[in-house]
Parts: C-alpha cells; structure tokens; sequence
C-alpha cells in the first residue's frame, strides 16, 4: 500500500513539473504562434539563477522568487530582440529561438563551467503519507504547481487581459481590428510563458544534477505534451502533461527511463497521427 | 567559344565547377595534415547536401538529420567489423556502403509512411517529431550495449578496394581524399540530378504549396516520403564516409548534437543551393579548426550568434547570398552583350520564403 502511494504520488509530481513547463510552451504557442525551442534553456537559467543565489550565499526561497523575474525580464529582451522580427515565419522561428538555445547553453558552460552542480534540498524533512515517509519539498512542489497552473487560468478567463489574449488565440486579424494591442500583449506572452519556464527550473533545481544540457530533457516530454493535448487551447496542456508524465513516469518505475521515452514517444506520435489536432484540439485558422 | 558557353551557364553549376576544380588541384599544394582533414569535411559537405535537399528543396524541416548519419556510421562500422549476426565473414566495405545506404534509406521509409501518409504532420510539427526521434535514437543507442553503448565503436577499418575486406588499403591521405571528393561528387550529383528532373519539379511544388499540388493530382504524401528516404541514404552515405577516415564512432553521431551543427552549417551555408550548403559545411569546419583556438570556448557562442543573424537577416545564407550577388552581376553584364538565352538562378521572394 505505501509503494503504491509512493509511485502515485513521484507519477503526479512528474506530471505537474511537466504541467508547468508545457503550459508556458503552450502559452507561446498559442498566443504567437512562436515554436521556442530554447524554452529548455529558459528552465535551466531559471536552476542556474538559484544555483547562482546559493552561491552568492543567499537562502533558497529568494532564488525562487528571482528566478522567474529574472528569466521573465531575459524573455522580454529576446522577444524585442530576435523573436519580433520572425513572426510571420513559423519555421524560422524553431531555427531563431535553437540557435539561442545553443548560445545560451555555450553561454552557461562558460560562466558556470561545463560540470554538474547540486542545490541543497530547502526542506529536508519528510512527512508521513499511507505510512510511507515522502521527502516534504516534493509536496511542497505539487503545491507550487497547482497554484501556479491555477492562477495562470484565472488570468485566461477571469481578466479582460485574458479575455484579449483569448481573443488573439482564436483570431489574431479580428482581434487587432477590434483594437487589441497585439504588440504588446506579445511582449506580455512570451515573458510569461519564460517566466513560467525560470520558475519551474527553479522549483524542480533540487531535485537535480544542474548542467548546461539539462534542457533537452525536459523540452522533448513537454512539447509531446502539447502535441497530445493539443494546440489553441489553453486547457490542453493539462490533459497532454497529464498524460505523458504518468506514462513516462509509470513505464520508468516498472521497466527502464529509456523504455519509458521510447513507450511515451510511440504513443505520443500514434496519438498525433490518429487526432492531429491533438485530444482538445481545436481547428485553428491559419495565419 | 569556351567564353560563351561559360557565359551561359548558371552561376550556381559555375561556382560548383570552380570550387571542384580547386579541390582536385589542392593536393599539389597542400600539407597532406590539411588534406586528411579536408576529407573529413567532405562527409560533413555530403551530409549538409543531404539536408539541403530534404529541408531546402523539399521544405521538410528535419532536425534531427544525424540519425540518419549515424544509423549509416554504425551499419558500415557494424558491417566492416564483422558484427552482424549471421553474416560475420562478409567484412566488405562495399557491403558496408550498401548497407549505410539502404538502412537509413528504410527507416525514413518508415518513419516518413508514418508521418506522412493521409492528413500528415505539417512542417512544424514534423520537425519537433523529428527532434524528439534524435533526441531517443540518442539515449537508445547509449544503452544498447551491442553497439558498444556510450563508449561506441572503436577500430572501423579504413576502405579496403577488395571485395571482402582483403586488398589495398585506403590510408595515405592523398588516395583518401580523391576518394572521398569523388563520394562527395557523385552523391552531390545524383541530388543535383535529382533535384533538376520533373519529379524534383514535383517536389519544388509540393514544398511551396501542397495543396494546390495535391489538387493537381500529386501523391504528396508519397513525393514527401520517397525524398526523405533519398535525403537519408544521402546522409548514411555521409555517415560512412566518415567513419572509415575517422575509424570511431559513438551516439554522439547519431543524435542531437551533430543535427544541430548540420543545421547551422546548411543555415549559414545556403538552404537554397547544394553547393552553399556544402561550402557552408566546409567552411564553418575549416574556421572552426582554425579558429576554436583563438576564440576558445567562445567559438560556440560567435557561431549561434552567427546563426540567429543569418536565420533572421539572410534566409538564403551567406554563400548562398554571395552566389545570387554574383548571379545578378553576371546577369547585368550579359544584358549589353549577345542574347540573354542564360537562365538565371531561380530567385526566391521574401513571400516565397516565408511559405516555407
């Protein structure tokens, strides 16, 4: 009984981590129709952020904060910089953010150096579930996740920026005829979602061995994720995250990571080829 | 006479024959060190024609381009080493290139019926499911152990003329290297050939717009696969190329890495013409070995800042930009002169661009 609730909840933290990287994906997606492949990168400045903290001798908790404002201000830049100026070509625009993925990890592997770094676990203690002990700091991230995931759709659908930015999502030309500002609420979209990306390289920097190809990792499940969810909606992240993570997670338990990839993989592909829209998709008008 | 034809002909097949002529007088100057690297990069020039084609020509954005490459390394090291099952005897480097063709060739056969067929991944979606496929390809071949496992394969023979891995030996680095211009040569002109028939005219068309080509009557689906399959065999070839010079080959041929560097050699170079994005292999190869220890680490970074520019400022690369520079002075000139019958490299409109 305790394993059991041991492997539900290592399966349901995987799934949320990935919920919160896929959702800032997702957010980029939809909204700009912006392919990022550095949002990997983005994850791992937001560890590297914390990393940098620690040693500069600050406490966990301000890193946790910082993270997400200090990648969130870096995507504001990149934005105005590099990504503005390949809108209107979608292909161009994975080739643009992947050449600054590698910038970045280069840039890393220089101020950090190309080795592997530890953050120490803010809570070490570990609480009782079913009568198994469960490390506190995992909780503690499910916690983060789910507020998180819960806030970014109460902005989607309980403010008027929401509502616009919903209105981008189903038709961009409408929208900016009807006076949105789409200029900026593409500078406010692609900073959240980078923010989203900082914050979860920092809540998940703990748990792992920091170094420069960390993103890759993450990248791959999280845009499977999307893809099995689907695109346009801003619910379809959840399912897809949801999904992935379980399997991945379960098949990693039981077999191996690498069959777990595998298996999550040919899923995923089967999944996209029998609904291309993905599970929630709905048609989008092409732009 | 001879001025006339020249005059003629099109700038792009110009610079290729000029570049060939150079490389084929090269070893009368050169330090057999510069040679022996030079044919090195001629696998990597290969290997960016490979994606030219497939990404240029047939706009199929594949970023994960090395499988394909090191799916033909391993299969001609597998091969050569004598470690295929049931057939250990046959050790033939012919054999080995057969194989660095077909296997390759069959799994895009696969993965493209897959991805393809019917309502098919469009070109965005199509690349991230190719990035996902190198990124596992990787981690699979790091934990197959048949294939040595993270350590790789060491000891690939070089190429061996006879017919089952006994006569001369290709060693010497000037044998080696008009060896290896002539894989590049002939597999650059099957592309060429390839890409100049009615059935890459097909292709052209399915890139620019699939729909209206579907509606004419083409199997796209059908044109997509078969020419992802060609830009495979193509990069095994590539593959194999490589590792009889370089005797070694681990999973970081195969993976993510090495698909991105491809990548930005054939973004530099020119996605538009084979012979930019050949160049452009060379060239960043040659720099970089020149360079790397001047800049140090930071070669990395000079290079991705290079590629960001060039994807955003200069879609057609920049020695694809210098060659469509040379192609409009050409054309300028000819116009005062005899009859204009030259036909000038296709030009591609900012609009044209961006349906790809």
């Amino acid at each position: 009984m305790s394993s059991v609730a041991t492997i539900v909840l290592d399966a349901s933290n995987y799934a949320l981590i990935l919920l919160l990287i896929a959702l800032g994906l997702a957010i980029i997606f939809g909204l700009m129709n912006v392919i990022n492949l550095a949002h990997g990168e983005f994850l791992m400045l937001g560890a590297y952020t914390v990393l940098s903290i620690q040693m500069a001798g600050g406490p966990f908790w301000l890193g946790l904060i910082a993270a997400p404002l200090a990648v969130g201000l870096f995507g504001l830049v990149i934005e105005e910089v590099v990504i503005r100026r390949v809108y209107h070509r979608v292909l161009d625009t994975i080739l643009a953010t992947w050449g600054l993925s590698l910038l970045l990890k280069q840039s890393i592997v220089l101020v950090f150096g190309p080795g592997s770094h530890s953050i120490e676990d803010p809570i070490s203690a570990s609480v009782m579930i079913f009568g198994a002990p469960y490390p506190a700091y995992r909780l503690f991230i499910m916690a983060i996740s789910l507020l998180v995931v819960t806030a970014t759709f109460l902005f989607f659908f309980k403010t008027r920026i929401g509502l616009a930015a919903r209105g981008v999502i189903a038709n961009r030309n409408m929208a900016a005829c009807l006076g949105i500002n789409t200029r900026n609420l593409d500078r406010m979209t692609f900073s959240l979602g980078a923010a989203l990306a900082g914050l979860a390289g920092a809540v998940i920097a703990p748990l792992i061995s920091l170094d420069p190809h960390l993103g890759l990792g993450y990248l791959v499940p999280a845009f499977l994720a999307i893809l099995v969810g689907g695109l346009g909606s801003i619910m379809a992240p959840v399912v897809g995250a949801a999904g992935v993570g379980v399997t991945e997670n379960l098949a990693a338990t039981f077999l191996s990571p690498v069959y777990a990839q595998l298996i999550v993989f040919i899923t995923a592909v089967l999944v996209i080829r029998l609904a291309p829209g993905g599970l929630l998709g709905k048609k989008r008008r092409q732009t | 006479m001879i001025r006339t034809a020249l005059s003629h002909m099109k700038t792009e097949s110009l610079v290729a024959g000029i570049l060939l002529v150079v490389l084929l007088l090269l070893p009368l100057g050169a330090s057999s060190w510069l040679l022996s690297d030079l044919s090195i990069y001629f696998s990597y020039a290969l290997f960016a024609a490979s994606l030219a084609f497939v990404w240029g020509h047939c706009g199929l954005l594949c970023l994960g381009q090395a499988v394909f490459f090191g799916l033909g390394a391993y299969a001609m090291s597998l091969v050569t080493l004598g470690m295929v099952p049931g057939v250990e005897g046959m050790v033939s480097t012919w054999l080995g290139f057969a194989a660095a063709i077909a296997v390759p060739a069959l799994a895009a056969q696969l993965l493209g019926r897959f991805l393809f067929h019917a309502q098919g991944l469009q070109g965005a979606f199509f690349g991230i499911v190719t990035l996902a496929v190198a990124f596992i390809v990787e981690r699979l071949f790091i934990n197959w152990d048949f294939v040595g496992g993270l350590n790789g394969l060491m000891n690939v023979p070089p190429i061996v003329l006879g017919l089952n891995g006994d006569g001369y030996e290709l060693w010497e680095a000037v044998p080696l290297y008009y060896a290896a211009l002539f894989v590049l040569v002939l597999g650059f002109s099957v592309l060429a050939a390839l890409m100049r028939s009615r059935w890459g005219l097909a292709l052209k068309a399915v890139a620019s717009h699939e729909m209206r080509t579907k509606s004419l009557g083409y199997d796209t689906a059908h044109y997509k696969t078969t020419a992802f399959s060609i830009g495979a065999a193509i990069a095994g070839l590539a593959g194999a190329l490589f590792v009889v010079q370089f005797g070694f080959v681990s999973p970081s041929l195969i993976g993510f890495g090495l698909s991105a560097e491809v990548l930005i050699w054939v973004a530099l170079g020119g996605r538009g013409m084979l012979v930019a994005a050949c160049a452009g292999a060379i060239l960043v190869r040659v720099l970089e070995s020149n360079l790397s220890s001047v800049f140090g680490d930071t070669w990395l970074l000079l290079l991705g800042g290079l590629f960001i520019v060039s994807v955003m400022f200069l879609p057609r690369g920049l020695v694809g930009e210098a060659i469509h520079g040379l192609d409009r002075w050409r054309a300028k000139r000819r116009k005062g002169g005899s009859t204009p019958r030259g036909k000038a490299v296709e030009r591609l409109s900012p609009s044209e661009y961006t349906a790809r």
